[in-house]
């Protein structure tokens, strides 16, 4: 009894406590409403869908929160004083307050004030974000005089800026900007003529003729074409048991020269997904389509086939999902979506789409059926000529005019030896796996818990998710409908995911961080209106991506400096930039960030005058310590580096085996699955590589020679030239001072030393300049190991 | 180490623990956290929900997981089971088998005949535990181990199994034991990982699983805590030795040029995470020193080394690894992974089995003894398990004895572990009379998962990290502790 009257009595308190306060907190309320997209649904997801959510099978108490017209019963609209969502989730009673105390999830205040203040303010009901249709928002004014403005990227940021504390920073030193501009647009460092010349050149649009000479470079796409083969998931190998070779990488080609021809990215994601289906698609079309393909293939003795095919299937109805709606579908494989509004039947629709193929799961076949030959260039020429011949010994052969039986035999004879030639070419040509539709349709059922082997009799056809725009109505959906679909201009997604990926790639992290999720749990984008101009202006200019990444990296926010400046916090203190963003989401200068490892070994190789720009091909193999391939498959695979001046060809044609990616990337996805979020970390072991690694101290060593060879320069010179070729920057007076004091030491230790020395010069298989004298080489040798190691060498600045 | 370092690493380290609740960059977080297991604790803290680490009083501190791939015969092994004897060569009974998924191997088993075990199998010690005469070494230390012998998984074939028990999920790419446990409890090696892997497989096997790197894998986790593989030739670090040619001397006063320089350019950007980048080059420049140090074994004694076995002194044998996973947990790592291929008979229990027990049963009971003897054992848990079980009944030919196999088996297995905060001398759960199915207290990998994270300190349901917008966890959204094991 005392309890009951206890609790009745609290309930009136809370009652009379929330009147109370809700005429002051309307009146707050309404000068600065909370916005349902950006403030309120993150909570509601976060603490409450678990159980009234859009996964009906969860569903408690037959609430959910996930819609305006089933949330309103608790919202109490107009005024919201008597709203039971309130009243619960500011509840001190164990039996009434939600989140209810047993599943872990409690509100902070600053979120029940959210909520509070969205409910008094009458409870105005958005769609999430990036579901509502993609408009670009006015372009605001930038307010901070003396800063350029060179775009509407410029604007954005620095209205933004505005009452932060913050200032925009200045542009960077002309030295820092050439090089990072080289690094983000081709992944490859300025030489030393190309900096001298723009660091002196101070006429008008000099910097917008490097990016449009960097954009036309075949840099550029072997650049680009680095993450989206992480995003691709593409490896030289299956994975798995046995892990056997493939050759996909013609596809690799393919996507190399989409973006160097600047293919738009409606037609490069058409050509992926389904190519195959466009009317009389060209080779290159089929091709494309090796993307679906390149997941991992199972060849495990004891794997049932259909358990193989249905986890392909799934691999490419995920990808898609994460490359171009930025949606975790892998959530509703079993179940309906806890947070988005995805159903379980909405994963199985899309599924269907991809469930067509003529593959059955079975064996382990690198090559498995369906695949196209891709034919180097320069057996074309022959191939062409043999088909013509071979149709006109075939015409001839068919004509009824009389011949002799000698004269048919040889052209019998003649016909079989043009096959034979035709059909070696053609089987010598590496295949590709690649897509195609069988012509009865597999029926697609929903599998309970996303079980092969347990499906339920709820059969779907392919279709897109209704919760998203539809594009098509037509009967029988296919891939071509659903590749379409993604580029059309109603879907909100892919223009928005596609660019903050590449903004991600730019600026090391995206304008949405959770780059893989635009659902309800993914980050609300600090920077909205800029990341929706920007994808708006993307789709509505041809989907040029050149455009695009000329448009953010000549924008002034794009050239600040990245230096971390001291400012005045509101207490006129001086407090670092830092304190006010940490992570520079404001972009008030430009990010720092460790550059990715497949890019640091290239701008050894490249800085060092030891890279080999030759592009496209089969994969090579770079240097890697013996055991490593050999140590886990039982001495099965052996690593060999190819020899010659292929291996010290770019990171993008290193061979990539899926159960043990190359040891000497880091920090990279592993290519098993699709990746697309970019992941940094410091550790010693990283460090071990830079300054122990064969790549890293051969090039090295190939400078220092270089650098010895060269008899016009004196050392102080050599240090100078050492330093711009590796930094890309001239060396202040200290530095030179500690380098030349580190050179000395070297030397003489390397003098007392001289077998060290030549043991340092016989590191990495090219030949050395035995002319040189041995410590003088071996000393100059460690001082650019030294420079390559320095953290701005590291860094992206 | 270099004053200017020091000095840059204090402040850094300041800074970071003043700000981390704000959000630095994690990169510079994670770096710290190699060393420090309280700011370990605080950086799962800033993630997600995770409340400070541990949640209750840990009863154990390492764990060394000695892992053997390929699926172990529990019913040649350990799980004695009398009535497999008498209906050798009978078809086994088909409420056996009914309604149960098998490797394509086996496809349907209805009809496959019962199979005795090789070898016959003996009560050993106060607890009185049957082990067969294939384990003898094991057999001695029966007392110190409590076995689970109603382990079940869900997966049936190899790389999925190992991935399950390992890492919680069938399939590849979700964070393993070692990286949960070092996310979550840091480190507390001096210059050493907090996780360490070494792989091994005995002479001679024909039918050896590879080890995939994500078996040690962080997953969505950062790499930073991924497993470190100890490897068993060339540098047992990858890229631990400096180039030919240059010495340890040479490299430090290189070291501190580079601590100069990047000084000057910290000061010029204001960035703390060139500072990071230093104490970074310091930390591996320790490495260089400290795991040769852990790998030279010239220094234990003579006793120490012959309770090994005879091939403790050979890098890339499991006697090797089990001896250096005593010296990783003396050091201070927490997670040490010795992982065994070539237990998968499908052919060869007459043959490779005697070698896959002999190569691993007297490294794994010297492991426990030399535990003990140094007092670690109390404080350290060895676990001895494989991926699954293998099928009571016949693969290939009864006639041909010399090519029998049993294929594998998801629904019972053996798991054992000895060490700390369990009930030593005991069995837990019971498998039915032909090693079949549970018949009492089935543990799920789950279960075995929320139980391990239990030893340590972690409730199973709260180390957690956010991930595709959920927060994701070992057990997924299963497991339970089993407290019928606990001491």
């Amino acid at each position: 009894m005392s309890n009951l009257c206890h609790s009745f009595c609290f309930l009136l308190l809370t009652v009379f406590a929330s009147a109370f306060a809700s005429s002051a907190d309307s009146a707050a309320a309404a000068r600065n409403p909370a916005s349902f997209s950006r403030d309120v649904l993150p909570i509601l997801s976060e603490n409450c869908f678990q159980c009234h959510g859009p996964d009906e099978r969860q569903r408690q108490a037959e609430l959910r929160l996930d819609n305006e017209l089933d949330a309103v019963v608790v919202l109490n609209r107009p005024g919201g004083i008597q709203s039971e969502l309130l009243r619960r989730i500011e509840s001190e009673d164990r039996d009434e307050v939600m989140p209810p105390p047993d599943v872990n999830l409690t509100l902070t205040d600053a979120q029940k004030a959210t909520l509070r203040r969205w409910i008094l303010s009458g409870s105005e009901w958005q769609q999430h974000w990036s579901f509502e249709p993609l408009a670009a928002p006015p372009t605001p004014r930038s307010t901070f005089r003396e800063t350029p403005v060179l775009n509407a990227i410029d604007h954005f940021v620095q209205a933004r800026l505005k009452d932060t504390g913050l200032s925009p920073s200045a542009q960077a030193d002309r030295a820092v900007l050439l090089r990072r501009v080289n690094l983000d647009l081709t992944g490859l460092p300025p030489v030393l003529q190309e900096q001298r010349a723009f660091v002196h050149d101070g006429t008008p649009g000099a910097y917008e003729r490097v990016v449009d000479r960097l954009l036309e470079s075949p840099a550029y796409g072997e650049h680009m074409a680095w993450n989206w083969l992480n995003a691709a998931r593409y490896a030289d190998s299956n994975g798995y048991q046995g892990d056997r070779e493939r050759t996909m990488w013609p596809w690799r080609e393919w996507v190399v020269d989409a973006f160097n021809q600047n293919m738009p990215f409606d037609e490069f994601t058409i050509n992926q997904l389904a190519g195959d289906l466009l009317s009389n698609p060209t080779f290159e079309q089929k091709l494309a389509t090796g993307f679906c393909r390149n997941h991992m293939i199972n060849g495990e003795g004891g794997r049932i086939p259909e358990e193989n095919r249905v986890d392909y299937v799934m691999d490419m109805t995920e990808t898609m999902g994460t490359v171009w709606l930025g949606l975790t579908l892998n959530c509703c494989r079993c179940h309906d979506h806890k947070f988005d509004a995805l159903r379980q039947r909405d994963y199985y629709q899309f599924y269907a789409f991809f469930n067509q193929t003529p593959v059955d799961g079975a064996g382990g076949d690198p090559q498995t059926t369906p695949t196209i030959a891709a034919l180097p260039d320069s057996d074309r020429p022959r191939l062409l000529a043999i088909e013509q011949e071979l149709a006109a010994v075939n015409h001839r052969l068919g004509q009824v005019r009389r011949k002799t039986a000698q004269e048919n035999t040889a052209l019998i004879s003649l016909r079989d030896r043009l096959i034979k030639e035709r059909d070696d070419i053609l089987n010598s040509a590496p295949k590709v796996m690649i897509m195609e539709d069988r012509t009865d349709l597999r029926e697609t059922f929903i599998l309970t818990r996303g079980l092969y082997n347990v499906p339920t009799d709820r059969m779907v056809v392919a279709a897109t998710p209704a919760s998203l725009p539809s594009h098509t109505i037509k009967d029988q959906l296919n891939r071509l409908d659903l590749a379409k679909w993604l580029v059309s201009r109603e879907n909100p997604l892919t223009s928005r995911v596609t660019v903050n990926r590449f903004w991600q790639q730019i600026f090391g992290l995206g304008l949405v961080r959770t780059t893989e999720d635009f659902g309800v749990q993914g980050e609300y984008p600090v920077h909205r209106e800029l990341l929706d101009w920007l994808s708006a202006d993307f789709r509505d200019h041809g989907w040029d991506v050149k455009r695009l990444i000329r448009t953010i990296v000549t924008s002034h926010t794009y050239r600040q400096s990245s230096r971390i400046r001291m400012v005045r916090d509101s207490n006129n203190q001086s407090i670092s930039e830092l304190e006010i963003d940490p992570e520079n989401r404001l972009f008030a200068r430009s990010p720092r960030y460790r550059l990715p490892s497949g890019v640091l070994r290239d701008q050894a190789l490249a800085s060092c005058g030891l890279l080999n720009v030759r592009r496209g091909g089969p994969p090579i193999n770079t240097y890697q310590p013996p055991g490593v391939w050999a140590e886990p498959t039982f001495g099965k695979k052996k690593h060999e580096r190819t020899a010659g001046t292929a291996g010290y060809r770019r990171s993008l044609y290193v061979f990539w085996r899926r159960i043990i990616a190359p040891t000497i990337f880091f920090d990279n996805a592993t290519r098993q699955t699709c990746t697309v979020r970019v992941f940094r970390t410091n550790s010693p072991l990283h460090s071990l590589l830079t300054f122990n690694e064969t790549t890293y101290v051969e090039s090295a060593r190939t400078l220092a020679q270089q650098l010895l060879e060269d008899r016009s320069l004196d050392n102080s010179a050599k240090l100078r030239t050492a330093f711009e070729c590796i930094v890309c920057r001239k060396i202040t007076a200290d530095e030179l001072t500690v380098f030349q004091h580190g050179l000395e030491r070297s030397r003489s230790e390397f003098r007392a030393d001289i077998d060290s020395a030549t043991a340092l010069l016989c590191v990495g298989d090219s030949k050395r300049n035995k002319s040189l004298d041995t410590a003088e080489h071996a000393a100059w040798t460690s001082l650019c190991l030294a420079i390559l190691n320095l953290d701005e060498t590291l860094t992206r600045e | 180490m270099h004053p200017v370092t020091e000095h840059q690493l204090e402040t850094t380290r300041r800074h970071l623990l003043t700000s981390a609740g704000s959000g630095l960059g994690t990169a510079a977080l994670a770096e710290l956290l190699f060393r420090s297991g309280s700011v370990q604790a605080l950086a799962a803290d800033t993630n997600g929900k995770n409340s400070v680490l541990p949640h209750s009083s840990p009863r154990i501190r390492n764990v060394i997981y000695l892992f053997q791939n390929g699926g172990p015969s529990h019913v040649d092994l350990f799980d004695f089971k009398p009535k497999l004897s008498q209906l050798h060569g009978s078809p086994i009974p088909r409420e056996f088998v009914q309604g149960k998924r098998f490797s394509t191997m086996t496809g349907k088993a209805e009809g496959k005949l019962v199979l005795a075990p090789v070898e016959p199998f003996a009560q050993y010690g106060d607890s009185g535990a049957t082990v067969s005469r294939f384990m003898p070494h094991t057999a001695q230390i029966a007392d110190q181990i409590c076995f689970i012998k109603s382990m079940h998984t869900d997966a049936v074939n190899h790389a999925p199994a190992i991935s399950f028990l390992l890492s919680g999920a069938q399939i590849p790419g979700r964070p393993t034991l070692g990286a949960w446990l070092s996310y979550g409890l840091g480190n507390e090696a001096d210059d050493l990982p907090a996780f360490v892997v070494m792989t091994s497989v005995s002479k001679g096997t024909t039918c050896g699983q590879i080890f995939y790197d994500f078996y040690w894998g962080s997953g969505f986790l950062p790499s930073l805590y991924q497993g470190v593989k100890l490897r068993s030739g060339g540098d047992p670090v990858l890229y631990l030795s400096n180039p030919d040619g240059m010495t340890r001397q040479m490299r430090r006063g290189w070291l501190d040029d580079l601590a100069h320089v990047n000084e000057l350019h910290r000061q010029y950007t204001g960035d703390p995470e060139t500072a990071t980048r230093i104490a970074q080059y310091e930390m591996a420049f320790r490495m260089q020193a400290s795991v040769p140090e852990l790998t030279d074994i010239s220094k234990e004694s003579r006793s120490t080394l012959e309770l090994y076995g005879p091939q403790v002194s050979e890098r890339g044998t499991f006697a090797h690894n089990c001896l250096q996973a005593r010296r990783l947990v003396e050091r201070g790592t927490r997670f040490v992974q010795v992982m065994h291929a070539g237990w998968d008979q499908h052919n060869s229990l007459t043959t490779e089995l005697y070698n896959q027990c002999r190569d691993t049963d007297q490294p794994s009971a010297a492991l426990v003894r030399d535990l003990q003897q140094r007092g670690l054992l109390d404080e350290t848990l060895v676990i001895w398990s494989g991926e699954f079980g293998r099928t009571p009944f016949l693969q290939g030919d009864l006639k041909n004895r010399s090519r029998w196999g049993r294929d594998h088996h998801p629904y019972a297995f053996t798991l054992w572990m000895a060490g700390g905060g369990i009930r030593r001398g005991t069995t837990y759960g019971a498998s039915d009379e032909l090693g079949f199915s549970i018949a009492a207290d089935g543990v799920h990998v789950h279960d075995f998962q929320a139980t391990l994270l239990h030893l340590l300190g972690i409730d199973h349901e709260r180390l957690t990290y956010r991930f595709q917008g959920r927060q994701h966890r070992l057990t997924d959204v299963h497991g339970k502790v089993i407290t019928g094991v606990l001491g």
